[in-house]
């Protein structure tokens, strides 16, 4: 079952794969040719003659790299807050942020772009990153993680004269490696393929993240398979490089943890 | 002063204590609470007042009471784009389960675990673009790779994305597999987390791993599966990319797939409607609120908080 | 109010985090001797562009163009938003459907004083062009380059069922004859292509049979001539001479064309080039002017250039919009093959760009060219024609009946803009 279940998954992957190695007419075929009739890999060239690919992949680390490493910062503080603190307005507060996940991202771009432009950040890397550090999901995910660690570990650590911070970065933070380790893969998946945003927010062509670039090929009238998916097949290859690394992390973190214990 | 103080307020010191606990609380909240408000509570009140408005396509608006919310409900096309959410959502939630038995087997595989996640993963990195070329050729109905197989059993199957009466069942299957990845990672993350005593101990005591599954697998796991669960009812609810996607504009089968976030962008970004977006994401937001409050108030039958 | 409790709200949050980060200040000095920087947004033709700005500046020594391309599918949705926040390009890629829109908001620089000071003939451009981006007796713009529709054939296809190519003389019945002739549903190739398509298709057709789309503000759906021009797409419908809708849907015309399941296909200039870069095709097709219903017509259609109302260099604009107008932009372009340039007597470089292909067909119509549809917010009736024709497409309502219920619904919406 399991076999059968992977094969569906990494069709698409494959597909993308044999698509870029055909000839533009090819991948317009009908009916549509599976295997290319003969290998090529003039959709790469074509990729890196027509996008500048350095700088794109660049700016979408930079964007990704501040996003990450923000929200990780700012929605675990807020998560730890919410699922371990009393303070009044909590439920209130937490209600915000779970109705701020359930409106759809579209309806914030005139607001925020407006916004970005009082601040003077148009076009700007930071720009493509801080709307999502502020992250519901991030916050309701860690606020998950935060809750089924025993309270003990707490007490224990108060007992030893520990602040709420200390309790917060020393002991709890690293309860949650794995779910971090998780909401990483997934923020720098969210980030790396985002597409709306960073297109609207950024003009120039040094700004440019991979995906926008990769739209940017799409001409108006018809369009070259083969470089789209040679481009898209280059692009997604770092983040399942930060998968694998990650993977181990969040999938093993816990069993040196001490929460066997 | 502290010393006067605690011996002072030998009594008032759990009231202190309160405000101090309150005050570290609020404390831990507040970056991520002004981010909020900026980017997203202060844009969607906004939105709640345009949606009283009559909106020009370059901002200046005039108001109108509740004309938007009134010519909403009286439009067909925004109830077919509210069934065709729901359907889309209750299609993808079946794909919860699929996804807590793919976790819990991948876990229990002994060899190629990482090149399993790794595989799982694939669909959420590949692009749109990519997403929607294969699908649409696998669900091809003149030579699609599922019509091929039908044929052979002497099934004449139909244009699955074209045909108006299949196509929101046809995009909510690859709703199901774009969200399995995801689902994937973080069911995992919490069938890790799980002790692994419990399974000795219950091995000990002659439990096969099917009722392993049931009896410790699934209640430990729950706090994860309501998460996944609720974050997939809003997401779905969201969908807008699939559609646009794999049937697009002018297709046979777009007014009757459309979804309500689909209807909201037209009309907001391709009709310059603003005012009228604006009602139809605000209606769109309650109800997403209703759901979620409700999955919330039922999770105190069934997730279990270790 | 709102707008200040925005700013003042994420300026205290914010401030630390960002003022490291905050943008190198962009200088817009446009005192005599400084450089001046314009942005121009475009959707495609990329290398094009940048010779022509190249070209701009080579001229100009103060003024820098910088180009910036963006995914057409995105690219209104862009723009909109940067209009609103009063960041839009300076110049920039409009199109009939949305232009009266971007005109009637005061979104555009208005440009006849421009064009008067500089003695520019607007008799150089179709004239088709020049008023489809007109709004209320004012120019905004002018236009880049047209497309026109013709009639692509598969002269293999036509070989092989034994029938004599189209001509320049060819009137509806001879499609409407030839049609079934060339469908072979045992090979699985259709006679024609009959897709929901306006540009490339019905709107054409409603042109040739005497009728009109939309006139003085009004729909002409319910007049029998405009339905006519409909009635000759669903025919092809009926008669099996064409794919059905869900086909065209799963495999759209232009592919369908491509591969050999079609042997007529109503295609725009745009697609010339394409087909021409596709070595098996090249030889298999050619191309000749729309057949003649009562009357010879063809849509045509084209990018404007227009400038930004908010601009921060008005003057400097308007002298780039009239050089992108110009005949030495409009021979820029032509040579690259890429588009039909609109300005006079500079489109030949294209025509002889791909020899084995009539293209002179696609200039040979434009006498014949015929206002692309467009009112105020052409968007939304645009999305009743998608809807209120599907059914009369695949048969389910008569072509009579849903032409008469998108006249009504097209005449409120009209009303209301």
């Amino acid at each position: 079952m399991l076999v059968v279940a992977a094969a569906a998954m990494v069709f698409p992957f494959l597909w993308q794969l044999l698509t870029a190695l055909k000839t533009v007419a090819e991948s317009r075929a009908v009916p549509p040719v599976f295997f290319p009739s003969d290998l090529t890999v003039d959709a790469f060239a074509r990729f890196f003659d027509s996008v500048p690919v350095v700088g794109m992949v660049g700016v979408s680390a930079a964007a990704l790299v501040i996003r990450v490493g923000g929200q990780l910062l700012i929605c675990s503080l807020a998560a730890y807050g919410f699922a371990r603190m009393t303070f009044p307005g909590r439920n209130v507060l937490f209600g915000l942020f779970l109705i701020m996940l359930m409106a759809p991202s579209q309806l914030f771009l005139i607001a925020q772009f407006d916004l970005m432009k009082s601040l003077g950040l148009l076009d700007t890397i930071p720009a493509i990153a801080l709307p999502g550090i502020f992250s519901a999901f991030g916050t309701f995910l860690l606020r998950q993680a935060f809750m089924s660690v025993p309270k003990e570990f707490e007490e224990a650590a108060r007992l030893d004269g520990a602040n709420a911070f200390q309790i917060f970065w020393r002991v709890m933070l690293p309860m949650v490696g794995p779910t971090l380790a998780a909401l990483t893969v997934l923020t720098a998946l969210y980030s790396w393929n985002d597409l709306l945003w960073p297109l609207i927010i950024t003009s120039s062509k040094e700004n440019m993240t991979l995906p926008v670039g990769l739209a940017t090929l799409q001409g108006q009238y018809g369009t070259d398979y083969p470089t789209l998916m040679a481009g898209s097949l280059l692009a997604s290859l770092p983040l399942i490089a930060v998968f694998i690394a990650l993977q181990r992390q969040f999938f093993a973190g816990i069993a040196s943890s001490g929460l066997k214990g | 002063m502290s010393a006067v103080t605690s011996r002072r307020g030998a009594t008032r010191r759990p009231a202190l204590l309160r405000i101090s606990n309150a005050l570290t609380g609020l404390a831990f909240v507040a970056p991520a609470l002004v981010g909020l408000l900026a980017l997203y509570i202060v844009p969607l009140i906004s939105t709640f007042v345009t949606s009283f408005t009559k909106t020009g396509p370059f901002g200046g608006s005039t108001f109108v009471g509740a004309d938007n919310y009134l010519s909403l409900f009286l439009d067909a096309e925004f109830w077919t784009a509210l069934r065709n959410s729901l359907i889309f959502t209750a299609i993808v939630l079946l794909g919860v389960p699929i996804a807590i038995v793919l976790a819990a087997l991948i876990n229990s595989v002994k060899r190629f675990r990482t090149t399993y996640r790794v595989l799982f993963f694939l669909p959420v990195v590949t692009l749109p673009v990519a997403v929607g070329m294969v699908w649409r050729y696998i669900y091809n109905g003149d030579f699609g790779v599922i019509n091929q197989a039908l044929a052979a059993f002497g099934i004449d199957g139909p244009s699955w994305v074209a045909d108006p009466d299949v196509a929101i069942y046809a995009v909510a299957i690859v709703g199901i597999w774009s969200s399995l990845g995801t689902n994937i990672i973080i069911l995992g993350a919490g069938i890790q987390a799980i002790s692994q005593d419990l399974f000795e101990a219950s091995s000990l005591d002659g439990a096969g791993s099917i009722r392993q599954f049931f009896a410790i697998t699934l209640p430990l796991l729950s706090p994860s599966v309501f998460l996944v669960s609720v974050l997939s009812v809003i997401s779905s609810l969201q969908m807008f990319d699939l559609i646009y996607v794999m049937i697009g504009r002018g297709s046979p089968a777009e007014q009757g797939s459309q979804t309500v976030v689909y209807l909201f962008f037209q009309k907001a970004f391709v009709e310059y409607d603003r005012g009228y977006g604006a009602a139809i994401a605000i209606v769109l937001l309650v109800i997403i609120m209703a759901v979620t409050a409700l999955q919330f108030r039922l999770q105190r039958k069934w997730v279990f908080y270790g | 109010m709102r707008r200040w409790l925005a700013i003042t709200t994420v300026s205290v949050a914010a401030a630390a985090l960002l003022t490291a980060c905050s943008a190198g200040g962009s200088d817009n000095n446009a005192e005599s001797g400084e450089k001046v920087t314009l942005t121009y947004g475009v959707w495609s033709q990329e290398d094009t562009m940048q010779q022509v700005v190249d070209a701009f500046e080579k001229e100009n020594p103060n003024i820098d163009v910088q180009l910036q391309v963006n995914p057409f599918t995105d690219y209104w949705t862009k723009l909109q938003v940067s209009a609103q926040g009063g960041t839009a390009p300076d110049a920039f890629w409009m199109l009939g459907d949305r232009f009266q829109l971007y005109a009637a908001n005061n979104q555009l620089l208005p440009l006849d004083d421009a064009i008067s000071d500089a003695g520019v003939d607007l008799g150089v451009y179709p004239k088709a062009l020049v008023d489809l981006f007109t709004y209320d007796g004012a120019h905004y713009g002018l236009p880049k380059d047209f497309d026109t529709i013709g009639l692509w054939y598969n002269k293999s296809l036509f070989d092989a069922a034994g029938v004599a190519y189209p001509t320049a003389d060819w009137t509806w019945a001879d499609v409407q004859a030839a049609a079934p002739k060339l469908t072979d549903p045992a090979n699985g190739t259709f006679g024609i292509a009959a897709p929901l398509n306006r540009q490339e298709g019905y709107y054409n057709t409603i042109a040739q049979a005497g009728g009109h789309v939309i006139e003085d503000g009004m729909s002409g759906y319910s007049d029998p001539k405009t339905q006519a021009g409909l009635q000759y797409w669903v025919d092809f419908q009926k008669n099996g001479s064409s794919p059905n809708l869900q086909q065209l849907a799963d495999t759209e015309a232009v592919a369908q064309f491509e591969n050999g399941k079609v042997a007529m296909y109503y295609g725009g200039s745009f697609y010339a080039q394409r087909f021409y870069d596709n070595p098996d095709l090249r030889s298999k097709i050619d191309v000749t002017v729309l057949p003649a219903g009562e009357t010879r017509a063809t849509v045509i259609n084209g990018i404007q250039n227009v400038g930004f109302a908010n601009s921060k260099h008005p003057e400097e604009l308007k002298k780039f919009l009239l050089f992108l107008g110009g005949k030495e932009a409009a021979e820029i372009q032509a040579a690259t093959g890429a588009v039909i340039p609109a300005y006079e007597n500079t489109q030949q470089a294209w025509v002889d760009s791909m020899p084995e292909f009539n293209l002179q067909a696609f200039l040979d119509e434009v006498p014949d060219g015929v206002l692309y549809p467009v009112s105020a917010n052409t968007a939304v009736w645009n999305e009743y024609e998608d809807d209120l024709l599907t059914p009369a497409w695949d048969g389910s309502v008569s072509v009579e009946q849903a032409a008469d219920d998108l006249a009504t619904k097209m005449d409120e919406a009209l009303a209301k803009e």
